[in-house]
């Protein structure tokens, strides 16, 4: 439809209206529980108590406070970027460099290699999370910041590597050989000029791969048990254990919790958007 | 290649050789038991109810989803004005930790306090109230409505990506021959993004074999193991019951139920990169 709303036939224009405040309920309807929760953790801590669903009938930071000190909150919030952020760097750097690898360098074994890696796609993390929590344990890095970052970079690898070749295998072959004329050295090429064409694929990718590691539950659930290092998901379910009757300071830690997923997705919605459509479509 | 074999394909391997013995998580040596595991597996009523609970909900939390989501993405396809505003609304739910959704729609299903017992009160349904997530027979699908709410997003946004590639001239030509909104639906909309329908099924579907967060915040499979699917069963024998061989064997059934769906996807999504008209 290329013609724009102002000239619609007033018929249309009404049924364009209706579809508008159509969208706009279940658009409510849909971020309803975001709402509840921002509701109920800003509240006094009296009225949490008293009527915690009630929408917006007091504010106060108490609840927040309480969440951040009482609820270690603040440690949790430090962890989940402990845990995010090293693991996503991993998968990005070693997934560009195994996308280009598997698309433009050949070498013995390479389809092999390639299938192995993609396995990872197709059996499911349960399948090999027990037997890999007693393998952690027995080399030492089960409990540490370092084990749990090793087994979300390489639970995002295989996606990652299928996900950056493709990118790699669309580049029209050109310039790499342009460039080898020139004299360029395949690191060269690779960083010079194959890595700032993939840099949007790149960025979509580290996005998806930090709310992936972000909202990860069950690797730190099992391989943190000892919980000094304990992110903000589990710590939420500890909390919501823990002290189910507060349901302020649980509001406020939900809020934590999802908080900084909200910022990134509505600074980054395309990058977010397009992750997660790859991660669907491209193939 | 390291990481990858260190940390998947070891504990893979691994994976194979705990479903025959017997290990409780502090013998080094566990005693071979050959099939005993899988035996067990199928003679466990729990497992058959796990199961069960499973089928419910590939079969109900796909077709929602799909059935929802496509009717998002339809009322949105001509929108202009607000397009932004709509997507984070409606997708930002998938992108939320599962924990914090679990949370906050337990208060929702609060027995007392919570909107939806309150909202039933409001239209007259006070016959209908309940503590949905206290009674077996509703605790299975409150936690499957939660679930279906973060889903719609996923499929919404691709099937509204999808949209973008139909012609919308042919529906405006169908309109002006007289087909109605279903017609124009099943015989004009649907053939043209029929492979990434059929996409977002099996990727639903998997999803559905290894539903494990949800449930486990929720409900932790409970009111006794009436949201038990076999994730949460796995779990609870290995880590809980410290019968990791058997959890170990029940993980592997998961996979062994998923990989066909997954191939079947893969298949799918190069038939649909093949066409050219990609994400």
């Amino acid at each position: 439809m290329t013609v724009q709303d102002n000239t619609l036939s007033p018929r249309r224009r009404v049924a364009l209206v209706n579809k508008h405040v159509l969208l706009v309920v279940l658009s409510l309807l849909a971020l309803f529980p975001v709402i509840l929760t921002v509701s109920t953790a800003l509240k006094t801590a009296r009225d949490a108590q008293a009527n915690p669903f009630g929408f917006f009938s007091t504010f106060s930071s108490e609840n927040i406070v309480t969440a951040w000190t009482v609820g270690n909150f603040s440690d949790y919030l430090l962890n989940s970027f402990l845990l995010s952020v090293p693991s996503t760097m991993i998968v990005v750097v070693l997934s560009t460099m195994a996308g280009y690898t598997f698309a433009r360098l050949p070498f013995p074994g390479r389809t092999v290699a390639f299938y192995l890696v993609v396995l990872g796609l197709l059996v499911p993390f349960f399948t090999y999370m027990i037997p890999l929590y007693f393998q952690l344990r027995g080399i030492g890095l089960l409990n540490t910041l370092l084990g749990v970052n090793l087994v979300l970079a390489t639970t995002g690898l295989a996606f990652g590597t299928f996900f950056m070749r493709a990118f790699f295998t669309d580049l029209p072959t050109e310039l790499e050989q342009a460039a080898r004329i020139d004299g360029a050295s395949e690191w060269q090429i690779f960083l010079k000029i194959m890595v700032p064409l993939v840099s949007s694929g790149a960025g979509a990718l580290a996005v998806f791969t930090f709310l992936q590691n972000w909202n990860n539950f069950l690797v730190p659930l099992l391989y943190l048990p000892g919980g000094e290092y304990r992110p903000l998901t589990t710590g939420l379910y500890l909390f919501l254990g823990g002290r189910s009757i507060d349901l302020g300071p649980l509001a406020a830690g939900t809020l934590i919790t999802i908080l900084p997923v909200i910022v990134l997705f509505v600074a980054l919605q395309k990058q977010v958007t397009q992750g997660f459509l790859s991660g669907a479509v491209k193939g | 290649m390291l990481m990858v074999t260190v940390f998947f394909l070891f504990p893979l391997v691994n994976a194979l050789y705990y479903a025959f013995v017997d290990f409780d998580g502090l013998n080094p040596a566990p005693p071979f038991v050959g099939l005993d595991n899988f035996t067990e597996m199928f003679t466990d009523p729990r497992v058959w109810a796990a199961l069960q609970n499973n089928a419910i909900w590939i079969l109900i939390g796909t077709v929602s989803p799909l059935v929802i989501g496509l009717t998002l993405a339809l009322l949105m396809w001509t929108v202009r004005r607000g397009r932004t505003f709509y997507r984070v609304a409606f997708f930002l739910p998938y992108v939320l930790p599962q924990v914090a959704i679990g949370v906050v729609w337990s208060w929702i299903y609060d027995p007392i306090r919570g909107w939806l017992n309150r909202a039933l009160e409001l239209v007259g349904l006070e016959h209908w109230q309940t503590g949905w997530l206290g009674n077996p027979d509703t605790a299975l699908y409150a936690v499957l409505a939660t679930a279906i709410w973060a889903t719609s997003g996923f499929v919404f946004i691709i099937f509204l990506s999808a949209l973008r590639n139909v012609d919308i001239e042919l529906v405006d030509a169908a309109r002006l021959d007289g087909a109605n909104t279903l017609q124009r639906l099943r015989y004009v909309v649907l053939p043209q993004i029929m492979p990434v329908f059929l996409m977002v099924t099996t990727i639903t579907l998997i999803g559905g074999f290894s539903v494990f967060d949800i449930i486990f915040v929720m409900t932790g499979g409970g009111p006794a193991g009436a949201t038990d699917v076999l994730g949460t069963y796995a779990y609870t024998n290995a880590f809980e019951l410290s019968r990791i061989s058997y959890g170990t064997t029940l993980a592997l059934l998961i996979t062994v139920l998923a990989i066909p769906f997954t191939i079947a996807l893969n298949r799918l999504q190069r038939r649909v990169s093949m066409q050219g008209t990609g994400a």
